[in-house]
């Protein structure tokens, strides 16, 4: 087996298997399930449109796989040299690639697992509205890059910092700032400020395109610019995260 | 008696005058109306699509228009506008130019997202004018439905969260067998 295998499959193993991971699962069922019955228990809410009902809770879903990457990134390197496995995992046979890749991979399947608890409650709410199939679609199409860059983002504050607390706090912080969108209307949004964020931030181009494809049904034509954006934000992160693994910090 | 009557009536024929030959002066032509599909109880969730018309009446050519659908909900003590957002994503047409004679017809998709009583309307304003057109008003009422089925979403908020525990007691029984057996 190759070796960035071998590390994904420890990593996911971590997530599926051990009582910490699954507390991780069910803890995000627990919110999708007060989040379904809030919906159905507040009249207001239940009747909102089954699309608008979609959207949010893939806005919610989005939100909390990066912030599941944000915590297993800043795990990945600044973890092993807390508990005092870095040293002997970089003396190890393993190139930063493959470690990178594992780690990766650890972080896709946890997504995956994320992604396959929240598609029961997605079907709840959505299956009698509309764009049910697409808003699935798009949120792996594009939850799948924010998510990754996320945990890469993290990956490149633990490795620099050597430090799972700095590394959480400076990407959490990054993340609520990023998944503001969720939380303030869209008429904040409108301002110039409000839509030059909306420019360059990938969380809140994810968000427009399921607004887009799920509440308006417009076309995969019209997502293009907000899929080059999130493609980019995940190269970035990309980049870094094999920048900083290549010199993780020891001290 | 007369006198006063007489008085009356010149006032209501200034006034009559007055708004006809502000009319006339108007240099377009705006008018609105629904799709012919559109369903005729329509209930949330469903399609409307509108038409509105705007054809130049005056000599000079219209630059810069802009045209734009307003929505107002007028429920009884819940009359408020109401922000598009979620209703359309096409709400306005800009930058148009209409040469004296020529029309621009547009159509103002719109998706019905709560229920309730609403006016839709239509301005119209241009670069050189300082006035707003607006369409004649369309009246419509949007059918409540429930959307979210409790019956469907209980067993799946109830059912996931017990599967997920099933499965940590699982493996906690299993983990520790193994650790019995050696």
């Amino acid at each position: 087996m190759k070796t960035h295998w071998t590390i994904a499959y420890k990593e996911s193993a971590q997530m599926l298997r051990s009582q910490r991971g699954l507390l991780w699962v069910l803890a995000f069922s627990g919110l999708l399930s007060s989040f379904s019955l809030l919906l159905v228990s507040n009249t207001e809410l239940s009747l909102l449109d089954n699309a608008q009902v979609v959207y949010m809770m893939s806005g919610t879903v989005l939100a909390a796989g990066a912030l599941l990457a944000a915590i297993l990134g800043s795990d990945a390197y600044a973890g092993e040299k807390e508990r005092g496995t870095l040293v002997p995992l970089l003396c190890a046979p393993v190139s930063v690639t493959a470690l990178l890749t594992g780690k990766a991979l650890g972080m896709l399947t946890a997504w995956g697992v994320m992604f396959a608890v929240a598609t029961p409650y997605l079907w709840t709410v959505g299956a009698s509205g509309q764009n049910l199939g697409a808003a699935l679609f798009y949120l792996a199409l594009f939850g799948t890059p924010v998510v990754l860059g996320f945990g890469y983002l993290a990956m490149t504050v633990s490795a620099r910092t050597g430090s799972v607390l700095a590394s959480l706090l400076s990407t959490i912080t990054l993340l609520m700032l990023a998944a503001s969108p969720l939380l303030i209307g869209p008429g904040l949004r409108g301002t110039t400020i409000g839509r030059a964020l909306d420019a360059v931030n990938p969380f809140a181009g994810a968000l427009n395109t399921f607004d887009s494809v799920i509440i308006d049904s417009e076309p995969f034509s019209a997502q293009f610019a907000r899929l080059l954006l999130v493609v980019v934000w995940l190269g970035l992160c990309l980049l870094a995260a094999r920048r900083s693994a290549a010199h993780p910090n020891f001290q | 008696m007369k006198k006063w009557k007489d008085i009356l009536l010149v006032m209501v024929t200034m006034v009559l005058l007055a708004a006809a030959s502000s009319a006339a002066e108007a240099p377009l032509i705006l008018d609105l109306h629904p799709d012919d599909n559109n369903p005729s109880a329509p209930v949330m969730g469903d399609q409307l699509r509108f038409w509105s018309t705007i054809i130049n009446t005056g000599a000079d050519p219209i630059e810069g228009l802009v045209a734009w659908i307003s929505l107002v909900e007028i429920d009884p003590g819940n009359e408020q506008p109401v922000e598009l957002e979620d209703w359309s994503a096409h709400k306005a047409v800009t930058g148009a130019a209409l040469k004296p004679g020529v029309s621009l017809r547009t159509d103002w998709p719109m998706r019905l997202i709560k229920g309730g009583d609403y006016r839709v309307v239509v301005s119209v304003t241009d670069r050189g004018s300082h006035t707003v057109f607006t369409s004649p008003t369309i009246q419509f009422n949007v059918r409540q439905k429930p959307v979210l089925q409790a019956g469907r979403v209980l067993p799946v908020a109830a059912g996931v969260p017990l599967l997920i525990i099933g499965l940590m007691v699982f493996n906690k029984t299993r983990q520790r067998r193994k650790k019995a057996q050696v």
